[in-house]
């Protein structure tokens, strides 16, 4: 089900393309109704913006499953997004990935047991002189460190 | 330095319209509503500033723009594509945070040109930051009647929306971009028919990079032979470099293009302590790797560049010292084209697997003497048979890795170990003895 | 109009601008390998195989999606496009699992063909393959996923052909599968054509698995007979049994579709329900025994039953053969009877022929405007459906006056609800608002009638289409008002200009309708046989449950002691067994040679695929016999195609609808129709197991209005006459539209 909130958002993404080109919308609702529901999705969801878009549901589905930002499996409250590409990489993302997965005991593509956070490797996140970086939310942290990143994990509620 | 698009980064504000307008900013576009500018004079005042497409391709922008059959009955779009994702670049990401208005201005400047009176900026998904700046600097600029319909009476009019991506590189692509604007999968289109016949919802269309768009306003307010001169020849203007890897301060830097690469690299305050200068991708991750001292001897444009042996791309500088183990890094790259193929075309879908999985052999200690031929075999398959250039991108780097540093792939398939790392390890050892 | 010329491997060709040069190749005979090209379907270009070298330009392109331009020089075949060639096919290969020997495309495989032309001698590769699981799409497609080379043929069919999106490419990069959402299996009346794009053996037939290898198959060109269409096929047998149906290029009639009816019903041939031996029924005992015998024992019935020979009457289903109809309405009217008819599910049969078509399948396509009116047009008639969709998507409109909104696969504008008892007063709405209109005066019958607003815009949309269709469907068959409604189309068709489709009638009708097969005015028509006056009955492949109107009273007539009823039949079943009394087992399809007239009144003819089962001989020398032993004249055929060539120099009936008086017609009852699904229409598709589980075959369901339930006092999964009750809101009142695979009820 997508809660009336959640139309109302995405009725504003559709209303930005011309008539007859709703589906346009459809990686905004995908966002919209993952959000709602946790973090991930599942196919009544995408059946639900299927037909809310009146899309047939298997090219909701081809949407849900291309770009990287959607999850089908239950994720962390956070989810600590980790660029692990070049330049992030010569400035040591793979020791702080190892670092984090030792702290929490999880390994990427995980969620911890209190359902607090997991993390996932990324590809670059356009944030490059920040690097190594990562993505919680809406919100980039940069040049990290294993302090910072402790840091950050102690105010994640 | 940041003479164009990074042009109000050290004022207060930079991003908000009062800041914007204070510089100079939609000075342009209100001549234009006036009536003080035609879409022809644009056009040549831009073949004049020798602009050229900031995404990578370095397509010259004025050309691109007469392109557009502007006469046409119909609706029409301009797209801007700020799904900047190519590794170790982020310059339009601090154009969108710092300069929104540039892009917008610059945005609508391009559709006046081509007679579309929608637009669309494509931002990635992740840049949510960049987005609400966007959308704040778009608020203001409707608000101040320089968005909309019959924009300060005259019979113009421009609504600009952003669209936001979902996590695909591939994105980026322009023909992906539009399918990924219309709602499906970002697979990029077979051409021709090009964007500018057959766009955005089959209609025609001009897509560019976000710093293009940028650049747009300062050039028409200042003159495209100003712009020129502050380049070199073939390669007009400034251009913003994304500084990353090895270097003590990893930036964004707006340079006039022909600068040094060596003072580019002291501007990013040079190398690590006690690190030595081994290698650069001037472009991002798609354009070739150049050894050292072929980098210590270009200038930072697109022909010289080219003559090194690389190209300009995207305008993203890694720059790798003495540590850096080549073997690892090429990986991680083979990885990330693998990861991003849409899977398409044939060449593309297998072939990044199948590189990508070579080199993780080799990785984990199973490489094989005849590896290294039959990785080059398998890009130089894939160059030029793909629908996009992904394809070329994703073999471009086992090339220009191998071909300049072989001895380390040789090594590291013989002993099961990097070169690299031992040495370093040797002379850590060493030193603490 | 040639109006470039351009070089293809030095051979000098013209070409049009903006041609592709895969066309131009195909045109020429110039082999270029691929995968993803399909004449059909839209240029995806993603397969890369067909790259060749066009000089000039640095990369190899893609000879499917290039479109040629004056004094290009294109190599097919040099270095560099076999470099590009090979490339790619090694990509293809390294993640195919090469299971040929086990795999059901072994043989007609696109990849097995070209990867032996293009094909490098050993790849490199050893990554470890790739494994795709199967979902698995329903029960007529069979799919191996790891064998998928992602050329999309599949999923553009879905799209662009069928209608109905329903597989798609899910993930992206090497991960991308090809799939549907759910595993609920495909909808589309059409699937089974995907199992013909599919270059590999992704997807197979699903009843054909394990059957037979493909080489070892007769294939035979062949005319499927289920629908008005006739669409081409291929029937392949092996050991004497078809195995499998595929389409058969014509671009005329079924392009290279095919329905699933068409293409999976053959299964029914096999159906442990053939009647393989004649059979006579003894004091209420069956008994097998050879021909001479049964045909005596059918003879003297008749004779003695009938004790005058307007006693005797001919039946038969509208699926017979061209010759068989012929035939055997010259043994009746030889025998001196007019007691003849096919049309046994028709409610109203005082009409003298149907409604005449007025257009072509082929010209169907470039219509401006359709308006359907009692019809499910996509289950009925898919392939003219699929023309239909055609012309929809080169920007035709559609409005419908149907009695249930159904699914069709394009969208229709106005959907106008009516029951079948209502249809005549909307109608004479649509005319009235036609002639307000035009300016012409209403003739006196609509003097009463003031257009209601809806009516209006369906005129509005006749008037103004300048190339436009009235189709009148399937559901007008079992109208107690057919023959005032059909007057009404034809007039709504004079008064707007409008072309007809009639597709009221299916199967093999038209020829029926050819040779005569019903009563002049001296006879009897189907419905009023069942009375006291017929005693002896012939049959002609006629189902006892599924094909009457009024099977009951059909049913109790034969089950009478005094009434002789020899049938003619594939097959027997358990109220054949009680109605008749003698069985004459009977070839079907593919089991004897024939002709199909179809839509565009095109007499197509087929040879015998296979030989029939059992002792069952061909329907035509069936009833020859018989003619022979009842001393009849005129039946010294040698061969079937002496039988076709007489019945073809008939000429069908006409029939005018213009001037008949509309009797008054009492609307107030609430009314069922029942029809059947798309494959329980024929006697051997009804048998045809994997169809039965496809979600089309599986309707069944009577649906009704929130109000209509009211009055009849019926709820949600009730049952209906034995169907569960569904109460939508998109059907019309006082009326139900049973939906099912359900043998008729009153
Ligand atoms: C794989 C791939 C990724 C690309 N990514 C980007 C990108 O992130 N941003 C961008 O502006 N252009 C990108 N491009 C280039 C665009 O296709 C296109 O050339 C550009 O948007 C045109 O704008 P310009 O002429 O202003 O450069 C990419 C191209 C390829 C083949
Ligand atoms: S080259 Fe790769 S990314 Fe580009 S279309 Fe082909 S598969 Fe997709
Ligand atoms: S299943 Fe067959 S038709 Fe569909 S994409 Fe795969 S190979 Fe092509
Ligand atoms: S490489 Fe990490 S953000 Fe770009
Ligand atoms: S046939 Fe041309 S790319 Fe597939």
């Amino acid at each position: 089900m997508i809660s009336n909130e959640a139309k109302k958002e995405i009725d504003f993404w559709v209303s930005k393309y011309p008539e007859g080109r709703e589906s346009s919308a459809v990686m905004q609702a995908l966002t919209i109704v993952q959000k709602e529901n946790g973090g991930s999705l599942n196919s009544e969801l995408i059946n639900d913006v299927a037909e809310y878009l009146e899309m047939p549901a298997i090219s909701v589905q081809e949407v849900a499953t291309f770009y990287e930002n959607y999850n089908h499996k239950p994720v962390g409250k956070h989810v600590l997004r980790f660029c692990h590409n070049i330049s992030c990489m010569l400035n040591g993302s793979d020791e702080l990935i190892s670092y984090l997965e030792d702290k929490l005991g999880v390994k990427t593509g995980e969620v911890s047991k209190d359902g607090l956070v997991s993390v996932k490797k990324v590809e670059c996140l356009g944030a490059c002189v920040g690097g190594p970086m990562c993505q919680i939310g809406d919100q980039y942290h940069e040049h990290l460190t294993k302090d910072k990143l402790d840091n950050i994990l102690e105010n994640l509620t | 330095m940041n003479e164009v698009c990074f042009k109000n980064l050290d004022k207060e504000n930079p991003a908000s319209i009062a800041t914007y307008e204070a510089n100079g900013g939609y000075k342009v576009w209100r001549k234009i509503l006036n009536g003080g500018f035609t879409p022809d004079e644009i056009i040549q005042e831009l073949k004049t500033s020798g602009l050229r497409g900031r995404g990578g391709a370095g397509f010259p922008t004025g050309l691109k723009w007469s392109f557009m059959p502007r006469n046409q009955e119909g609706q029409k779009y301009v797209v801007c594509n700020s799904d900047e994702g190519e590794p170790g670049t982020c310059h339009d990401r601090d154009i969108l945070r710092y300069n929104p208005h540039s892009v917008i201005e610059g945005m609508a400047i391009a559709g006046f040109v081509m007679n579309a009176t929608v637009g669309y900026n494509y931002i990635r998904g992740e840049f949510m930051e960049p987005y609400y700046r966007f959308e704040e600097a778009l608020k203001d600029a409707y608000e101040a009647g320089l968005l909309g319909k019959n924009l300060l009476g005259s019979d113009v009019s421009f609504d600009l929306y952003t669209h936001l991506g979902a996590g695909a590189y591939i994105c980026g692509e322009e023909t992906a971009l539009l399918e990924s604007l219309e709602g499906k999968k970002g697979q990029p289109r077979f051409k021709p028919p090009f964007p500018a016949n057959v766009g955005l919802f089959g209609k025609p269309t001009t897509i560019n990079n976000t710093e293009t768009f940028a650049s747009v306003p300062e050039i028409l307010s200042r003159g495209g032979q100003w712009f020129a001169d502050l380049g070199v020849e073939n390669s007009g203007g400034t251009k913003c470099f994304s500084v990353t890897g090895s270097v003590k301060n990893p930036a964004n830097f707006e340079v006039p293009m022909g600068t040094p690469f060596s003072k580019l690299l002291e501007l990013a305050g040079g190398l690590k302590e006690g690190r030595k200068l081994k290698a650069v991708i001037p472009g991002g991750s798609s354009t070739p790797v150049l050894p050292a001292e072929t980098a210590m001897n270009m200038t930072m444009d697109y022909d010289s560049i080219a003559n090194a042996g690389s190209m300009l791309g995207a305008g993203s500088v890694i720059v790798m010292d003495d540590t850096t183990c080549m073997v690892k890094t090429l990986t991680r790259l083979a990885h990330f084209y693998y990861d991003e193929s849409c899977g398409q075309c044939t060449p593309c879908r297998e072939g990044t697997g199948w590189l990508y999985r070579m080199l993780q052999r080799i990785l984990d200690g199973n490489g094989k003497e005849e590896d290294l031929d039959l990785l080059l075999s398998v890009g130089e398959k894939i160059m030029g048979n793909t629908i996009c250039a992904l394809g070329d991108a994703a073999a471009t780097p086992v090339e220009s890795f191998i071909k300049h540093f072989r001895d380390e792939f040789e090594y590291y398939i013989q002993n099961g170990r990097s070169m690299v790392e031992e040495e370093h390890n040797l002379v850590e050892e060493e030193a603490s003895v | 109009m040639s109006d470039i010329e351009i070089e293809i491997d030095g051979q000098l060709v013209r070409a049009n601008q903006g041609d592709s040069i895969i066309n131009i190749a195909d045109r020429e005979g110039i082999e270029v390998p691929r995968f993803c090209y399909h004449k059909k379907l839209s240029v995806a270009a993603n397969c890369r195989m067909c790259l060749v070298d066009v000089e000039g330009v640095p990369k190899a392109q893609p000879a499917c999606s290039t479109p040629a331009a004056n004094g290009m020089k294109i190599h097919t075949k040099n270095d560099k496009a076999k470099f590009a060639q090979k490339a790619v096919m090694e990509f293809l290969l390294i993640n195919h699992p090469l299971d040929c020997p086990i795999c059901d495309q072994g043989g007609e495989c696109e990849l097995q063909d070209v990867a032996m032309e293009y094909g490098s001698d050993v790849s490199k590769f050893n990554e470890g393959k790739r494994i795709v699981p199967d979902k698995g799409i329903g029960a007529l497609i069979q799919t191996d996923m790891t064998r998928c080379i992602h050329c999309t043929r599949c999923v553009r069919f879905g799209a662009e052909v069928a209608g109905i999106v329903e597989m798609g490419g899910t993930g992206r990069g090497e991960g991308v599968k090809i799939e549907p959402f759910l595993t609920e299996g495909i909808q589309s009346e059409l699937s089974g054509n995907m199992i013909d794009v599919c270059p590999v053996g992704a997807l197979t037939s699903k009843p054909f698995r394990y059957e037979a290898r493909t080489w070892q198959m007769n294939a035979v060109q062949s005319v499927a007979r289920h629908d008005l269409v006739g669409s081409n096929i291929y029937t392949q047998s092996y050991r004497g049994k078809v195995k499998r149906v595929v389409a058969r290029d014509n671009d005329s009639i079924n392009e290279t579709w095919i329905s699933d009816r068409d293409r999976f019903s053959y299964e029914g041939l096999n159906h442990e329900s053939r009647a393989l031996k004649p059979k006579v029924k003894i004091d209420g005992l069956w008994q097998e025994t050879d021909w001479q015998e049964a045909l005596k024992f059918a003879i003297d019935g008749i004779k003695n039953n009938a004790n005058s020979s307007e006693q005797f009457g001919v039946l038969s289903s509208k699926y017979a053969s061209l010759e068989e109809f012929y035939l055997l309405q010259k043994l009746a009217r030889n025998f001196g009877t007019e007691n003849i008819d096919f049309r046994l599910d028709q409610a109203q049969l005082s009409n003298a022929s149907s409604l005449e078509s007025t257009i072509t399948l082929s010209e169907i396509e470039s219509i401006d405007h359709a308006l359907i009116v009692g019809s499910y047009t996509r289950l009925e008639q898919p392939m003219i459906n699929h023309r239909i969709r055609k012309a929809t998507l080169n920007g035709a409109s559609v409005n419908t006056i149907n009695s249930k909104k159904f699914d069709f696969n394009y969208k229709t504008g106005l959907d106008v609800l009516t029951s079948p008892q209502k249809l005549r007063a909307t109608l004479q709405s649509v005319l009235k608002a036609i002639h307000n209109k035009t300016n012409k005066d209403a003739p006196s019958f609509l003097s009463q009638v003031s257009p209601e607003d809806i009516h209006n815009k369906i005129a509005d949309d006749l008037i103004e289409s300048k190339n436009g269709v009235i189709v009148l469907g399937e559901h007008l068959n079992s109208n107690l008002d057919s023959i005032a409604i059909t007057s009404l189309i034809e007039q709504i068709a004079s008064a707007a200009d409008l072309k007809i489709a009639n597709i009221t009638l299916s199967g093999n009708s038209l020829s029926a309708e050819k040779v005569g097969f019903m009563p002049d005015e001296k006879g009897m028509s189907a419905a009023s046989m069942f009375n006291e006056s017929t005693k002896a009955f012939l049959l002609m492949d006629v189902d006892l449950e599924y094909d009457f109107f009024d099977s009951k009273s059909a049913q109790d007539c034969f089950n009478q002691e005094d009434v002789f009823v020899v049938a003619l039949s594939s097959f027997e079943n358990q109220s054949l067994l009680n109605g008749a009394d003698v069985i004459l087992p009977m070839a079907s399809y593919y089991e004897t040679s024939g002709t199909h007239i179809n839509f565009d009144g095109q007499a197509q003819s087929f040879s015998a695929s296979v030989k029939s089962p059992g002792d069952s001989k061909p329907g035509w020398k069936i009833i020859k016999v018989m003619a022979d032993l009842f001393e009849l004249e005129g039946f010294d055929y040698i061969d079937s195609t002496q039988v076709k060539e007489q019945a073809l120099q008939l000429s069908r009936n006409k029939s005018s609808f213009k001037d008949v008086d509309f009797e008054n017609f009492d609307d107030s009852q609430i009314t069922t129709h029942w029809q059947y699904t798309p494959y329980v229409t024929d006697s051997v598709t009804r048998r045809a197991s994997a169809l039965q589980k496809t979600n089309i075959g599986m309707i069944d369901s009577a649906f009704v209005s929130e109000a209509t339930a009211k009055k009849l006092g019926i709820g949600n999964d009730d049952l209906y006459l034995g169907v569960p009750v569904s109460i939508v809101d998109s059907v019309a009142e006082d009326y139900v539209f049973v939906h099912t695979n359900q043998a008729r009820k009153a």
